[in-house]
């Protein structure tokens, strides 16, 4: 990625980020009842991103070695293995299934 | 109710965290190295963002050949969550608005989580905050560092199954989450209407879709 775009991404999520954060110190009294519910966000976007990743751009299901390494991270991760086992262990799925079978 | 922590208390408990911090860094750095970002973008990003599973996603888009607003879009709609804890440890910082919104820069879920624990039953202690966020802030840089200067070494990297790493570590993220009837609705609801979005909508409106079903299903 060429450095400007670069540091677009980087300067555009910083200042978005840093907005976020200080917010609470401007505007103290939202209800909770609002605020209660960010806790959905993160589920629910993970999950999306995990769906967007393994499916094709007409969303069906896209099988490669990304579907295998999946499933074998969220086995891990449901193992209470710690998250750099998890990626390190999805990747090697995919590594070893790509050199195998030459995919 | 029990005295407040002492600084060697809150540094010990920060510790682990400290470990763990500096490695998802390390692999931080390694991934967005292979993802083709200049080094010094990496560990900047590092610096003035400090939300791992923000830059995680973004680089994931990034990754996959998404652009840079949908990138900017996914790690910030992650962010979100930043509003709520912010709102919850403003009380407890000192100084005036200013200062305190630079303090609550410092906040990331584990900072916040350490708070909560040392401020129980009452609100969330602001000194653990501050203590537990800049540890795991000099980390977190020290360890995005690390893998930048590391990732190049490694090679191709799908070879390596570089690429299927963003899927693993979004499982892996998630995963832990799913602890409450809940999450798990957002969880199922978010990739469902992401999955129904993306096929007739640009980049982004898919995970856009999922945050809202995540808000209005959190409770």
């Amino acid at each position: 990625m060429a450095g400007p775009l670069a540091l677009a991404l980087v300067l555009g999520l910083a200042s978005l980020s840093f907005l976020m954060r200080a917010a609470g110190s401007f505007l103290p009294n939202l209800p909770s009842a609002v605020t209660a519910r960010t806790g959905g966000l993160a589920p629910a976007l993970l999950a999306a991103l995990v769906a967007i990743q393994l499916t094709g751009p007409n969303g069906v299901i896209h099988l490669d070695v990304k579907v295998p390494a999946v499933l074998f991270a969220a086995l891990l991760a449901a193992l209470r293995a710690p998250f750099i086992v998890c990626v390190i262990g999805g990747a090697v799925v995919a590594a070893l299934l790509r050199f195998v079978f030459h995919l | 109710m029990r005295a407040k922590w002492s600084m060697r208390e809150i540094l010990l408990a920060a510790t682990p965290i400290a470990v763990a911090v500096f490695v998802f860094g390390a692999s931080f750095g390694v991934l967005a190295v292979a993802a083709r970002l200049p080094a010094w973008s990496v560990v900047l990003m590092s610096m003035l963002v400090f939300a791992g599973s923000a830059q995680f996603a973004a680089l994931g888009v990034i990754a996959a050949g998404g652009s840079v607003l949908t990138a900017i879009l996914a790690g910030a709609l992650l962010n979100l969550r930043f509003i709520a804890t912010g709102i919850a440890v403003a009380g407890s910082l000192p100084g005036g608005r200013l200062l305190r919104s630079l303090l609550a820069q410092l906040s990331i879920d584990e900072s916040y989580a350490m708070s909560v624990r040392a401020g129980a039953p009452g609100p969330p202690d602001g000194r653990t905050l501050i203590v537990t966020g800049a540890c795991l802030y000099v980390v977190w840089i020290a360890g995005t560092l690390m893998g930048a200067l590391l990732g190049p070494v490694l090679g191709d990297p799908k070879r390596l199954g570089l690429d299927a790493a963003f899927p693993a570590g979004f499982v892996a993220l998630l995963w832990p989450m799913l602890s409450g009837r809940h999450a798990v609705r957002c969880a199922i609801g978010g990739a469902a209407v992401a999955l129904a979005l993306a096929p007739f909508t640009p980049p982004g409106i898919p995970l856009a879709g999922a945050a809202v079903v995540g808000l209005w299903l959190a409770r």
